[in-house]
């Protein structure tokens, strides 16, 4: 009996220990990552996602919040808020906000058209998300410039498992 | 009949305040290319656009592609000018649109 227990007992250490092993590296590798989100350098595949909306216009950073959890456990909804710093008067407003995910099927998933008489502009939806990747949300000013943000989302079960 | 929409908002405002409308909708959003069984594919059908107009003005569109979630949710705001009918419509891939209303009171 006790031969049957003790190497359980020993594979639950060992799995522990692989546990544990694991947590560290991933921990590394979080704050490998601070340092680079910090450069905010984009990546050749969403430069050109964002060239594709802006007619090739680089948007700023700033004055825009993508509010996204940082890990979800359904990427078949993922709630999103969007709010873009603007006094939204006629001379100066938000014309749309465009959300892109470089590594869905389709990256662009969805666009608001907003106005004047929005009062503010602040939009939210759920999306859905076929992997971990980068969401980005550009924003288009009606004085022809752009703003983006962009956030790092972590999906542990995909919203494309059946192969789509 | 698949779709199903609920839109939460204030009833009676004051004029200029901002009203925040919440949209949810009841609908499978397929995104179409599984296999039907056939040797074919699914055709995506996703409600493909939402358009809010306020007393006959324009005021919000929302242009979904596969990237929105089934039983799709959305929140807008909108400046409370007027009493009237805020009318949202949703089209449908394959042509079908839908239609509801929802009465806001301005005093």
């Amino acid at each position: 009996m006790s031969s049957v227990i003790s190497p359980r007992s020993r594979r639950s250490e060992a799995g522990h220990d692989r546990r544990s092993l694991l947590a560290g590296a991933a921990a590394g590798l979080v704050v490998a990552a601070l340092p680079a989100r910090a450069a905010t350098d984009i990546s050749p595949e969403r430069a050109q996602l964002i060239a594709r909306i802006t007619e090739g216009a680089l948007p700023e950073r700033g004055r825009i919040t993508l509010d996204v959890p940082a890990l979800v456990e359904n990427g078949n909804s993922v709630d999103t808020r969007i709010v873009v710093e603007s006094p939204m008067t006629d001379a100066d407003h938000v014309r749309w906000i465009h959300l892109i995910a470089e590594k869905n099927p389709f990256p662009d998933m969805a666009r608001f058209h907003l106005g004047p008489r929005a009062g503010r502009a602040e939009v939210a939806t759920t999306l859905r998300l076929s992997q971990s990747q980068t969401v980005t949300a550009v924003a288009a000013l009606s004085g022809g410039g752009f703003v983006m943000a962009d956030a790092d989302i972590v999906v542990t079960l995909s919203a494309c498992i059946d192969g789509g | 009949m698949s779709f199903n929409a609920r839109i939460t908002m204030p009833t009676d405002v004051r004029a200029g305040e901002i009203v925040e409308i919440k949209v949810l909708t009841r609908h499978p959003m397929d995104r179409g290319g599984q296999s039907d069984g056939r040797g074919g594919t699914v055709p995506r059908k996703i409600l493909n656009r939402l358009t809010a107009t306020y007393a006959g003005e324009p005021i919000f569109r929302f242009d979904m592609h596969t990237g929105v979630a089934a039983n799709p949710f959305v929140s807008f705001t909108t400046r409370a000018v007027a009493t009237g009918d805020i009318v949202f419509e949703w089209r449908e891939d394959g042509g079908a649109t839908y239609t509801r209303t929802a009465r806001l009171t301005v005093t």
